[in-house]
């Protein structure tokens, strides 16, 4: 952009929405407390009941709040009404109410403390002069002149809360507003009510470029606020606070100055405000037509008060001076040669529009104002910031607006829930929904990516590289409920216990009709694989990790018959319903506080990421990464994550096959690597992808599916290292072991053995990926507030050289156990201890252990570490099948190689463990083990593992205690001990400390 | 125990405070030449033994390097040059946190006896540092070589101090250790063995071991006029040397029945023959899958699961001629080697590390059986690095097969060695004193007859 000013940083009304703390509108009138002789409310409702009045003034204005009124009569009954409920933020008060005046009840509402304005409604306009001219009215909020008509209410509202919003939704975020200067209550109150209303329907009218409903409040509460003021000062000190979001200036022409009134204040005004902001319209109003003049003089449009064409004349200067409605492209002389009603005929015009039109406009920011008016705040400061004199030609500005705009649009576009409507789908935003209800844990996750990406504008962050979330079509919860209901399938699935029986009445029930139609016009667009997830309520949700509960299916979408491709999703649609109730789930929803009648079950549509390698579908490589990693391996701490890569889809990484994991801070130091055996060992041999071959599996829609069974992944086929080689995607994620050298080469230019090891990426900068990884880590911490899990896959399109494509599939806020961070180790006496350790992997409190297998410390000799590696090997078994899980104490190493630095027992020897603690011995102090086999195992298992050298004054372990309890069996030094209560095991996995308690007497 | 090797412990003790493995591989040392020094007083007085456990040098350096994060890093530094009577030091570097003075004595120690027994002109040594290679960058792994070569290099050379590799240190880091070796020095020689095939490097090092333990075996049956050809093998493991044992057996007419993993063994009556070893290959090298994959592919076999429960492997209980142990350490235990014989297995080559427990040794002793002990029947790994230095001096490299007829030639000479060692010293047919002895008494007379250095 050409240089311009500085600029206050500004957000989109989206980026507002996503920091919470930036919501529009954070105040609003709760209930209104109406104090009113039985008389005047008498008046009031001569309409009829008056909250129904309200009430529709409100709904026929599609406002989301519409507070409630409560009606007393006296000031006493209102006073203490508001201090027994906080929820009474607005009185409004006649004259007089019985016992006291209103200034009394304003001035004792100040004197409690309570913090309600109140407003003064007077029913007759001689009564309320004399009454305004006689007292010091400094403690009423402002008063007005009830005349007949509702919307003095709404007027009154909508005043009370712009003034308590106006310094955060304002000054903050950018909300324009415009000045209305008027000392003449009778005449404000009716001048307000009409100017709100225009107010309302103009963003009512905008609604259209909104997306969905979320969208479209944040577009009503982003509508231009309204400032009344009766004094020159307070309109010059609004105005000298906001200049920049001044949308423009209504005044009288007479109004107190200096406590005098003024001939010549709304003059003075306008001059005031064109010193400052040349470009800020003022109107001036009058009952006098001879003042015409004076609005020419100071190059002000003039409104004629009383005039019968008010509020034709009102909505007339709302667009052409303060930019409502469509805009108009003129030429210098007024002459309108276009009009603009949406942001893309406006960039389209932009292009189009002569020369000195366009320089018109520039000019007196007329784009900008335009913009802001339809709350495209960001926009509009983008441009405000823009002059003429920036740019070498018309042409260049022309093409720089164009081009803004059009940004803009595609922005705007991404990282929102896009209603769908089969008239005019044209699958240009990437989140869809069908249906109304729940979107459900993971779409809403998705949902939440597609937010956060948009927000911190990461789709380009990354040159050459797309981050996305994959074309995604969500089903609403509430089509799930049509479903059920419709067939009345509720009661039966919740009772019936076979789960082949409710997949066949699940299939045999239709489809919502509506429903069925919209998925046809989608698949019309959509001609590539899919993924068909579970989206439920309970899913994904932070302390109840429903997630793999439920089914997840891939399709391969492929043919030419629609009917038929609609017929698989339909079908797989069903199967994720009938999941909702299969044994799993009613198993495991039994563990939790949740009940199934309250399950509701979405479905998310996504394309899957991958290309065609003749017959088979995948992605380059998928993978899970995580915020926080457990078992961290120097220089790696907890904090810098870790993450699990695998070549072809994620089934890899998921299912806890062979994969490479690295930590996106360091991602060329591999734990699991580091010699070559570790390689052949642990790296991945073989990969999953779609196959499509149509002969490969039957693809006659529900037979198929049946026959893959709940548990399947119909179409996932296993391939081995050759196969990706072939289809050209080793190359990114392979090397190569000479087994003549006994070296793996990075990369695949030698002959030997391929294996995977990412070195390529990970290496030799192929491709950013735990720049990527970081990154995404970072914002989704930021965005949830919390360690996150995010599941990913890659296309590097290697084929046709297109932009490679990072897809963003899944993100799950880590299950932390709270529990453990409040423990205080200290506080636990020692002699309650079994062990202490500050260098702990793991996290999490581990309950109900009853076994404890030891190499005694007094009795073990370094010479005979085999003999006692076999006998660990043997209680392990017996305990493994007992399934009796155990803590394992012993002294150096464990699974050490070398028999003089521990106990060299094989991963395998101690399957069944749950915590292990390895200790100093008398002459020598243990580091971390972290072999390669135990290190993958740890973490894979979830066991936690504490290190303690108490001799170096590192942790604590309670010899003597282990020694002197009897065992239930004894050979040589490995006593196996077995209590009756349980022992208690806590780990703190940020802090890497740890304790275990000794069972309970 | 004599008063001898009693008070020579004592001395060794006293002398090298907390390092255990040293004593014990001394004092295994000292048991097992007893016999010759009661009876040539010469190695007495000339105090061979006092000599042999002191190195002749250990250097023990400060290894300084910066890893990734800028920060200075000092790990320390070893080389034991422990004999040099035979031949240039010889042995391998090892980077592990594990690694102190007395584990390297210990090891250095062994080193010149293995060596010694090749009956190659090699020396003994052993080197490394505590530097752990795990979850370290490659650009950390080189500059720690190249700060370790940048002291080593003062200290060794072609004819001085050959390394070699061991546990951390492989392919890769032999790379960065040569070259940062050559920038120093100037030169191009083959100053430490492991080197890659296109620099230096020999043929035939996967195979060797395996290889090596069925020349021996073929050696020893030589011995009773008999040979491989027809012979029923039991082999364990599925490793290099387990591969390549099936391999040369099958090539010398041996049919093999079983091989193994650490999830169980396959028992396949019919052989494993060349056909089915490729597709062993194939499995274990390439897809990396389990043996039990075995049974699936060749109807011929069955599988039997590892059962922990057991005091014995079954796959040792199986009627055969001859056994090959290649898995890994004491493996087969005293009821192995009880089920072994009474299977009628008569000839046992050890082609694994120490693969059987002392109480089986005696068993095999006790029966009188062709039991080749690892120290003899797997030193083909070790021959092979000296083949490369020869190929080296020689600025030549093999073929295959010049390569493989040279190793066969070594097992040869080292099976001879070791019988014609064991029969002079009255304890014909023991291959175990055989070796023990023939290593000592190489390095012995040579360090007798090159007088007090």
């Amino acid at each position: 952009m050409p240089e311009g000013r500085a600029q206050r940083p500004r957000r989109s009304l989206e980026a507002v929405e996503v920091h919470g703390a930036g919501q529009l509108m954070p105040h609003h009138v709760h209930e209104i407390l109406l104090v009113s002789s039985l008389y005047d409310s008498f008046t009031l409702s001569e309409d009829g009941k008056l909250s129904d009045l309200i009430m529709s003034e409100f709904l026929d204005m599609n406002l989301r709040h519409t507070p409630g009124v409560t009606q007393v009569s006296t000031g006493r009954e209102a006073l203490q009404l508001a201090r027994a409920n906080p929820r009474f933020n607005l009185i409004i008060t006649s004259l007089q109410v019985g016992d006291m005046d209103s200034l009394e009840l304003a001035r004792r509402v100040k004197e409690l403390r309570l913090n309600i304005p109140v407003i003064l409604l007077a029913y007759d306009n001689r009564e309320l002069t004399q009454f305004m001219a006689a007292n010091d009215t400094s403690d009423l909020e402002r008063a007005f002149l009830w005349q007949g008509n509702a919307k003095i209410l709404l007027g009154i509202v909508k005043y009370v809360e712009d003034r308590l919003n106006l310094s955060h939704d304002t000054g903050e975020i950018g909300v324009p507003a415009i000045i209305v200067v008027e000392d003449n209550v009778r005449y404000y109150s009716a001048f307000l009510p009409m100017l709100f209303t225009e107010l309302m329907n103009h963003a009512r009218d905008l609604i259209p470029d909104g997306l969905n409903l979320a969208h479209k409040i944040r577009r009503i509460r982003a509508r231009p606020k309204i400032l009344l003021c009766s004094t020159y000062e307070e309109a010059v000190s609004f105005f000298d606070r906001y200049p920049d979001d001044i949308l423009g200036v209504i005044s009288d022409i007479e109004f107190p100055r200096n406590g005098k009134l003024s001939h010549t204040a709304g003059g003075d005004l306008a001059r005031h405000v064109r010193s400052i902001r040349e470009d800020v319209p003022v109107i001036l109003q009058s009952s006098l037509t001879k003042n015409q003049e004076l609005a020419d003089e100071v190059g002000s449009s003039f409104l004629l008060k009383g005039s019968p064409l008010m509020l034709n004349q009102l909505r007339r200067t709302l667009q052409h001076d303060l930019g409502f409605g469509d805009f108009s492209f003129r030429m210098p002389d007024g002459r309108e040669i276009g009009r603009a009603g949406n942001l893309r005929s406006l960039a389209q015009q932009i292009r189009e529009a002569p020369d000195d039109s366009m320089v018109f406009h520039g000019e007196h920011n007329h784009f900008s104002r335009w913009l802001k008016v339809r709350t495209e705040f960001a926009l509009a400061e983008q441009l405000r910031a823009v002059r003429i004199s920036d740019f070498p030609s018309v042409g260049a500005m022309r093409d720089y607006l164009a081009g803004v705009i059009d940004v803009y649009r595609r922005e705007r576009n991404q990282g929102v829930v896009v209603d769908f409507k089969r008239e005019n789908y044209d699958a240009s935003a990437q989140f869809y929904r069908i249906g109304g209800g729940s979107l459900g844990g993971k779409a809403r996750g998705l949902a939440f990516i597609n937010h956060l990406l948009a927000e911190f504008k990461a789709a380009d962050r990354f040159p050459g590289v797309t981050i996305t979330v994959p074309d995604t079509v969500v089903l609403g919860s509430d089509v799930f409920d049509t479903f059920l209901d419709r067939n009345n399938l509720r009661d039966f699935a919740i009772s019936c216990d076979d789960q082949d029986e409710i997949m066949e009445t699940f299939h045999r029930s239709p489809f919502p009709e509506d429903t069925l139609l919209d998925l046809a016009t989608y698949l019309k667009a959509a001609d590539y694989p899919l993924a068909v997830r579970s989206s439920s309520l309970l899913e994904d949700s932070q302390y109840q990790p429903f997630a793999g509960v439920y089914e997840t299916y891939m399709l391969p979408n492929r043919g030419t018959d629609l009917n038929h491709r609609l017929e698989q999703l339909v079908s797989a649609i069903k199967r994720v319903y009938a999941s909702t109730y299969s044994i799993h789930t009613k198993r495991y929803i039994k563990a939790t506080p949740y009940r199934l009648e309250e399950e509701k079950m979405a479905v998310a549509i996504q394309r899957i990421i991958g290309d065609h390698h003749g017959s088979r579908f995948y992605p380059h490589f998928s993978g899970v990464a995580r915020s926080h990693n457990y078992y961290p391996a120097e220089p790696c701490t907890t904090e810098d994550g870790v993450a699990a890569v695998a070549l072809g889809l994620g089934e890899t990484v998921v299912s806890g096959e062979n994969c490479v994991r690295f930590s996106p801070r360091y991602p060329k130091h591999l734990m699991q690597f580091a010699t070559t055996e570790d390689l052949l060992e642990h790296s991945q041999k073989t990969f999953w992808a779609l196959e499509l071959e149509e002969d490969h599996i039957s693809i006659s829609g529900v037979p198929a599916l049946s026959e893959g069974g709940p548990e399947t992944n119909i179409r996932l086929a296993k391939f081995g290292l050759e196969q990706a080689e072939k289809d050209g995607t080793l190359a990114s994620v392979g090397s190569t072991w000479s087994a003549e050298n006994d070296v793996v080469y990075d990369g695949t230019s030698r002959p030997g053995m391929r294996m995977v090891t990412f070195a390529p990426i990970l290496k030799h900068q192929l491709f950013p990926l735990a720049e990527i990884l970081d990154y995404l880590l970072e914002i989704g911490k930021k965005g949830t507030s919390s360690p996150v899990e995010i599941e990913f896959a890659v296309n590097m399109n290697t084929v046709d050289g297109g932009s490679r494509e990072f897809g963003f599939l899944q993100i799950r806020p880590l299950a932390l156990a709270p529990e453990v961070e409040e423990v205080d180790v200290d506080s636990i006496p020692r002699s309650d201890q079994v062990c202490q350790s500050t260098s702990v992997l793991g996290h999490g409190l581990v309950e109900g252990i009853r076994d404890l297998v030891v190499v005694d410390y007094h009795r073990f000799d370094r010479s005979k570490s085999l003999p006692a590696a076999r006998r660990v090997g043997q209680l392990n078994s017996m305990l493994v099948k007992e399934d009796r899980p155990y803590i394992l104490i012993g002294v150096g190493r464990w699974g050490s190689a070398d028999p003089w630095l521990g106990i060299p027992v094989a991963w395998d020897e101690i399957s069944g463990v749950r915590v292990i603690v390895e200790a100093g011995f008398k002459d020598f102090k243990v580091t971390p083990s972290q072999g390669t086999h135990f290190f993958q195992n740890l973490s894979s298992c979830n066991v936690g593992y504490f290190t303690v050298n108490p001799d170096a004054g590192d942790g604590y372990i309670d010899w003597d205690w282990l020694s002197s309890t009897p065992a239930v069996d004894e050979t040589d030094s490995v006593r196996h001990l077995r209590f009756e209560e349980p022992l208690l095991v806590g780990m703190n996995g940020k802090k890497s400390a740890g304790f275990i308690c000794k069972p309970k007497r | 125990m004599s008063d001898f090797v009693k008070s020579l412990m004592a001395d060794v003790t006293a002398k090298n405070e907390a390092q255990p493995e040293f004593h014990q591989a001394v004092e295994e040392v000292a048991g097992s030449v007893q016999v010759v020094l009661d009876r040539h007083p010469e190695y007495r007085s000339n105090k061979i033994l006092e000599r042999i456990i002191e190195p002749e040098r250990v250097l023990m350096f400060r290894v300084p390097w910066v890893n990734d994060q800028g920060e200075v890093q000092i790990n320390r530094g070893f080389r034991i040059e422990m004999n040099s009577a035979i031949g240039p030091y010889k042995g391998g570097l090892r980077f592990h946190p594990s690694v102190n003075l007395g584990i390297l004595k210990f090891l250095a120690f062994e080193q010149v006896f293995k060596n010694a027994l090749t009956t190659l002109p090699m020396g003994g040594g052993k080197g490394g540092s505590d530097f752990d290679p795990k979850g370290k960058s490659d650009q950390e792994v080189m500059r720690f070589c190249q700060s370790f070569m940048t002291e080593l290099q003062r200290h060794i050379g072609p004819n001085t101090d050959v390394p070699a590799g061991d546990i951390g240190v492989g392919g890769r880091e032999i790379g960065f250790l040569f070259g940062q070796y050559k920038r120093l020095r100037n030169e191009f020689t083959g100053v430490l063995t492991g080197k890659g095939l296109n620099w230096g490097g020999s043929l035939i090092r996967p195979e060797a071991t395996g290889y090596g333990a069925v020349y021996f075996a073929a050696e020893m049956l030589k011995t009773r006029s008999d040979s491989l050809q027809g012979k029923t093998c039991l082999v364990s493991g599925s490793g290099n040397v387990a591969q390549y044992a099936t391999e040369k057996i099958n090539e010398l007419g041996g049919k093999v029945v079983t091989l193994s993993d650490s999830g169980g063994y396959i028992y396949d009556p019919e052989g494993i023959d060349a056909e089915k070893l490729a597709w062993v290959m194939d499995l274990k090298n390439v897809r990396r899958g389990r043996m039990s994959e075995y049974s699936g592919q060749f109807k011929s076999a069955t599988y039997t699961e590892v059962d922990r429960s057991l005091d014995h492997n079954p796959l040792w209980a199986h009627k055969a001629d001859c056994a090959f142990p290649s898995a890994t350490q004491n493996e087969v235990n005293a009821v192995d080697a009880k089920n072994l014989l009474a299977g009628g297995v008569f000839v046992f080559s050890e082609g694994a590390n120490m693969p059987t427990t002392q109480d089986g040794v005696d068993q095999f002793l006790d029966k009188g059986i062709l039991y080749g002990p690892g120290k003899a029947a797997n030193a083909g790994g070790v021959a092979v690095s000296g083949l490369e230095m020869s190929q080296n001096s020689l600025r030549m490299s093999w073929s295959r097969e010049e390569v493989d007829g040279h190793l066969k030639r070594i097992m040869t000479d080292i099976h001879q060695n070791c019988v014609t060692t064991a029969e002079r010293f009255g304890m014909k047919g023991n291959y175990v004193a055989g070796a023990n002895i023939a290593g000592f008494l190489k390095v012995a007379d040579a360090m007798t007859d090159q007088g007090v250095v």
